[in-house]
């Protein structure tokens, strides 16, 4: 070969791989093209183990009559599946969510609408929604007391969905230059009738809430309350504000009035109670040099148990425990499984609670890569819960995730009576 | 003698402002040539490791005047639906999951590899920079800028500009203690229609991911004004519909 040929060969392999290299970033317009529907989700598989305290007081009270040995397992399988049609100012969603779970008690399946609503914008100022949906009102991140038209989330997995309420709500929004630069108000009708919305509270009450946001002076404000109905009136507010591009605090208090609890005596007697509390939460979020992040949360459950009435159902299950062992009648333990579900059994039921969530991103260069460690600690009766974890995401639209819980508690305090000394789960979730 | 040292004094110090106006003047200039001051447009971000494996992510993004900037994830569909809003010096990022948005920093990176809040959500040089000096490099300026304040995310830049274009080159971010935390090349300058001419492309490496590449393309960039409303809490869900 001789200079020359060679030189033309070299051109025209660079000729030939240019548009290879340019072909590497390309971005077409396909891509950004939108329709006027939408359907996507995500499916979940969640093997997990648990470790079981067979000495604690809620592994009595589940287990009471079986033997499942040291560890159980579970599998959890979830497809949530939402979808959208758009017309005009009009704007139709839905949210499904679909679980089926093989436990120690075999299979089992569940599924609800989480969300499905109309929503009208006719213009960009307003935003009116009829249908179920979810407000998510607060700014805390493990707990939101203020959050009157919301359940209740889960601190262990903030992030998750929640099922919604039907509601007709109305999102108002004005802008403005100066201080204030922000102003919305979001009035809100929840009806609780028959069979809708019979899990808000009492029935046959028609609930007026509203919220007013302020973005004043570069910090978020809100005001917000719930009117007498199906729950007793409760009044809030909360604030978030960056001190520093790497920290930022909120927090929420809320008043509630008439907050009702039923306890239980030494002697198995319930009560009610009645009295006007306050729920608050303060917290932030800090982010270090070294790509951490630090979310720390202080919360106060006003209508949360003293140390005291959760040791006396605690010591309620074990009569009853005691009781079934000896005479084989599980009296006892029924009308204890009925006082947790009607509020012993929620999580966090005490009064005082520190959240650390501490993640870092990317660490040794491992892209995508993010451990994390959550401890949720009980302040009153020093017990607590120690979740590491290992979460990927480096293959596009999965993600997955290894979280491991340990629960630690003396006798008679909430993590020591949990039916497990720990959990280990790998989630895989795969987005479409 | 007296008479030349005050003239040369004098020159100096007329000279001293001179060379001020022309580095904010070239910046403001640069701006201006690297978008309208409200538009909206399309990227996609592509972060590449070392191996070659890539990773894509398209976002609309819109924006209005000096200090509103939003963005929306369309794809892909584990990001879809996710949305950043920026007022000034405040940044939310909300996620449809979390069902509400919350406050993040600008050094916060919400897709993972090296490009972070702030270079997605970025305001125009002029706003969060004063030019410190202007040094000529034959065919480029260099512009050394300084943040106005500390909420920045990059407490310096160095900015060489192309003279005949007035459109950036190169951009390196420096922390305050003039540690390089990543570089930023402009390249491909297109005409994206309606007196928008810019690079269409912009690359990201940075030592702190070495080996590691981001690329940023552009596309559907045009000029648009929406309703300040759009840069609130309450639209951050609803900012698709913009499309």
């Amino acid at each position: 070969m001789t200079k020359r040929s060679l030189y033309n060969f070299l051109w025209v392999i660079l000729v030939l791989a240019t548009p290879c290299l340019s072909e590497e970033y390309k971005f077409e317009l396909e891509e950004i093209e939108k329709k006027p529907y939408h359907v996507g989700g995500y499916l979940e598989l969640r093997p997990t183990l648990f470790g079981l305290d067979r000495d604690a007081a809620l592994y009595k009270l589940r287990f009471y009559d079986r033997d499942e040995g040291k560890t159980t397992e579970q599998v959890t399988s979830i497809a949530q599946l939402d979808g959208s049609l758009e017309k005009g100012i009009a704007r139709l969603f839905a949210r499904a969510n679909f679980e089926l779970d093989y436990t120690y008690l075999g299979w089992s399946s569940q599924g609800s609408l989480f969300e499905g609503y109309l929503s009208l914008k006719p213009d960009r100022s307003w935003d009116l929604r009829l249908g179920k949906q979810t407000m998510k009102w607060g700014k805390g991140y493990a707990w939101n007391p203020v959050a009157f038209v919301d359940r209740l989330k889960n601190p262990d997995e903030p992030d998750l969905n929640l099922e919604g309420f039907f509601m007709a709500s109305v999102d108002f929004v004005r802008s403005f230059d100066g201080t204030l630069k922000t102003l919305s108000f979001t009035p809100v009708l929840l009806p609780a009738y028959g069979d809708m919305n019979d899990d808000f509270g009492e029935t046959g009450k028609l609930n007026v809430a509203a919220k007013l946001y302020l973005l004043y002076y570069d910090t978020d404000i809100d005001f917000m309350f719930l009117s007498e109905g199906s729950r007793s009136a409760r009044y809030g507010f909360d604030f978030s504000r960056n001190l520093l591009t790497n920290l930022e605090v909120h927090g929420e208090f809320a008043w509630i009035t008439d907050s009702r609890r039923t306890v239980i005596d030494q002697t198995g007697r319930t009560s009610q109670t009645e009295s006007d509390v306050a729920s608050f939460l303060l917290g932030l979020r800090y982010l270090s040099v070294q790509e951490t992040t630090y979310i720390f949360e202080y919360y106060h459950n006003g209508q949360g148990f003293t140390q005291d009435e959760v040791e006396k159902f605690f010591s309620f299950i074990n009569r009853g425990y005691e009781a079934y062992v000896s005479t084989r009648t599980d009296t006892i333990l029924k009308r204890a499984q009925n006082l947790s579900e009607s509020g012993y059994g929620r999580p966090n039921v005490m009064k005082d609670y520190l959240y650390l969530r501490i993640s870092q991103k990317e660490p040794f260069d491992i892209l995508y890569f993010t451990p994390a460690i959550t401890w949720i600690f009980n302040i009153d009766d020093q017990s607590f819960s120690l979740a590491p974890e290992l979460v990927y995401t480096g293959i596009t639209n999965l993600e997955l995730r290894l979280k491991g819980v340990v629960l630690a508690g003396e006798s008679f305090t909430e993590y020591g009576e949990k039916q497990n000394d720990y959990r280990i789960e790998l989630r895989a979730r795969y987005y479409f | 003698m007296i008479r030349f040292i005050f003239f040369v004094m004098v020159a100096l110090l007329a000279a001293a402002p001179a060379y001020a106006v022309d580095g904010k003047q070239i910046l403001e200039q640069v701006d201006k040539n690297l978008a309208p001051e409200s538009y909206e447009l399309y990227r996609k971000l592509i972060n590449i490791e070392p191996d070659g494996k890539k990773k894509e992510f398209v976002l609309f993004t819109v924006k209005k005047g000096s200090d509103k900037i939003a963005g929306l994830f369309i794809s892909p569909a584990s990001e879809k639906g996710r949305s950043t809003l920026r007022l000034g010096e405040n940044m939310w990022l909300y996620i449809p999951n979390v069902g509400k948005p919350i406050r993040i920093t600008s050094l916060q990176s919400v897709i993972g590899g090296v490009f972070n809040n702030s270079d997605i959500l970025q305001l125009d040089y002029s706003v969060e920079y004063d030019v410190t000096q202007v040094e000529d490099q034959g065919k480029e300026h260099l512009l050394h800028l300084k943040a106005k304040t500390k909420t920045v995310a990059y407490d310096q830049l160095k900015m060489w500009v192309d003279k005949e274009k007035v459109q950036p080159t190169k951009i390196e971010c420096l922390t305050e203690a003039s540690m390089l935390i990543k570089t930023i090349y402009f390249k491909d300058i297109q005409d994206f229609g309606g007196g928008i001419v810019r690079p269409a492309t912009v690359e990201t490496d940075s030592p702190l991911y070495k080996g590691y590449k981001s690329i940023m393309l552009f596309a559907n960039f045009k000029k648009r004004e929406v309703a300040d409303e759009v840069f609130t809490l309450t639209f951050m869900p609803n900012i698709d519909s913009l499309r």
